[in-house]
């Protein structure tokens, strides 16, 4: 029996030429304009450090853990930041369970060099025992659906899990050399320091005169001759770009694409923060409701 | 509904949610009468069960299925739907109907089709086509011409953009009396669609403005109600005067 060709969105050529031409006339096939993103929602679970990203179509959840290991040698006072990307089965018909492919592992060094190379993370004050113990952070991003544009979810994802991870609280035993790792009854958990946000912001080149557009749509990509990946933050700084393979572009156009980026980032930095703050605060409103009221006359 | 003095079993499931298990006929109280079964429904030697949850219909004459929506489609004989042509053999084309397999499309399904005039379809070639057969575990049999043999509309799609929808939509959409939102804007605008009960349509239309709003908005009306339809589909309209 014919099984589907499942590796690839089989795409008709009426579509193809439908988008170049209504790019030509500055439309999208959902209707966007050509630098409009889908609307972003971000939301987390119960737990600290767990979230998820809707952005139109495509879904994202992001979960951090941390652990207490060995430093590496030659950095023994930082701790480390590992980004591991899973593309579930039922996001896509394309996608395969067990080892990540190519697009994954892409995906993944995408995400993490926005975060390590810029230094998003302070990891010294992950640091408990210079040379023995320090905290490694692990970001889990796992794709729920695939509607184009995951570099842009998962990194999203992973920032807004990132700031509201909290780590348990550890001292040092009494002869300095034995950690205490405080349960987070006992004392409240820390969140990590984090200078800044780099917000990751993909266009797609589409078409013989490779007309620019923000946040490809699944269908998008598979028409597009090129992509390129920009991470800024909203401190003006340009932390990484990626632009792998596909048709050569002017650099006047990058340029472009680099401010259209930084006004785009402003708008989900914004957002990140302003849904880590709602978070934080319902967070802080559920700890309250734990404490019992003081019997010594607790009115309302 | 009319008694129907020989299908008691099936008065009591039509219209109603039917699970898979349900016993819906029973073929050895009834002699003589051909049922046609059409998705969802199987034969178990005596009895007709359910495979597919889902709303139980009824046309008369005798016409059984089950009616659900899904994002995917399982093909059923006599269904119409756009395909993609995904490779080309001596025999046959290898159609795309976003089902679980690929499907056949003989070279010969054509009107007026011989050996000498086979037509030549690149990948990617959008097809409107109609399901002949579609036996479990076998690819299904596509034709281009309909039942006697004419070409009807079947054939290529050129220009256009197919959008995806659910089963349930693409039969909201080829139902009678017509769906509002089609009416509405086949008033103001103009433009052509070709319906797939595979879950997708094709809409074409002179400006590509024209396409993607018509896309857009039956896609959109899917999850709202009948009045919520209306005041969507006003202001829409108003906003392109």
């Amino acid at each position: 029996m014919e099984q589907r060709l499942a590796n690839s969105l089989i795409m008709t050529v009426n579509e193809k030429k439908f988008i170049e031409t209504a790019l030509l006339s500055d439309l999208r096939v959902d209707g966007r304009r050509p630098f409009d993103y889908r609307k972003l929602s971000i939301s987390f679970g119960r737990e600290d450090g767990s979230s998820e990203v809707q952005l139109g179509n495509t879904r994202v959840m992001g979960f951090v853990t941390g652990q207490l290991v060995q430093p590496y040698r030659d950095r023994p006072n930082e701790g480390t930041l590992a980004i591991y990307t899973e593309f579930s089965p039922m996001a896509d018909p394309s996608f395969e369970a067990g080892r990540p492919g190519e697009s994954a592992i892409e995906l993944g060094r995408i995400v993490d060099r926005g975060l390590r190379e810029s230094r998003a993370v302070d990891t010294e004050s992950l640091c408990v025992i210079s040379g023995k113990s320090v905290w490694a952070i692990r970001i889990d991003l796992h794709i729920i659906d695939n509607g184009g544009n995951l570099v842009d979810a998962s990194n999203v994802a992973a920032l807004a899990a990132l700031s509201t991870f909290r780590r348990p609280e550890c001292t040092l035993g009494e002869n300095g050399q034995e950690v205490i790792v405080h349960p987070p009854e006992a004392r409240e958990p820390l969140p990590l320091i984090i200078h800044h946000l780099p917000v990751a912001v993909t266009f797609a080149f589409i078409g013989k005169e490779n007309v620019v557009v923000i946040d490809p749509t699944h269908h998008e990509e598979a028409v597009m001759g090129g992509s390129m990946t920009a991470t800024l933050n909203t401190n003006g700084d340009v932390c990484a770009i990626q632009k792998a393979g596909g048709e050569g572009v002017l650099q006047s156009v990058i340029m472009q694409c680099l401010r259209i980026a930084s006004v785009k980032a402003g708008d989900i930095t914004s957002k990140i923060k302003s849904a880590v703050e709602s978070y934080n605060t319902e967070r802080s409103l559920r700890k309250i409701k734990r404490h019992n009221p003081s019997p010594a006359g607790y009115k309302h | 509904m009319e008694a129907k003095p020989s299908s008691n079993l099936s008065s009591k499931f039509v219209d109603q949610v039917v699970v898979p298990g349900d016993v819906i006929l029973d073929l050895s109280s009834m002699a003589n009468q051909t049922i046609k079964l059409g998705g969802g429904l199987r034969q178990d030697g005596d009895s007709i069960s359910v495979m597919k949850a889902g709303t139980l219909r009824f046309t008369k004459p005798n016409k059984y299925w089950v009616e659900s929506s899904h994002k995917r489609y399982v093909p059923c004989a006599g269904d119409n739907v756009l395909g993609v042509v995904v490779d080309t053999k001596p025999e046959n084309f290898l159609v795309d109907i976003r089902g679980p397999a690929l499907a056949f499309l003989p070279v010969l399904a054509f009107e007026g089709g011989t050996r000498r005039n086979i037509p030549k379809f690149e990948v990617g070639t959008l097809l409107y086509v109609r399901v002949v057969n579609a036996n479990t575990g076998m690819n299904p049999e596509l034709s281009c011409m309909d039942a006697s043999g004419k070409a009807a509309e079947y054939g290529v799609l050129k220009e256009g953009y197919m959008f995806e929808s659910s089963t349930g939509l693409s039969r909201m959409l080829l139902s009678s009396p017509p769906y509002p939102v089609l009416e509405a804007l086949g008033k103001k605008l103009s433009f052509e669609i070709a319906v797939g009960i595979n879950g997708c349509f094709w809409v074409n239309a002179s400006q590509s403005s024209t396409v993607i709003l018509v896309g857009n908005a039956i896609q959109k009306s899917e999850s709202l109600s009948m009045v919520q339809q209306k005041i969507y589909l006003e202001k829409l309209l108003k906003s392109i005067q």
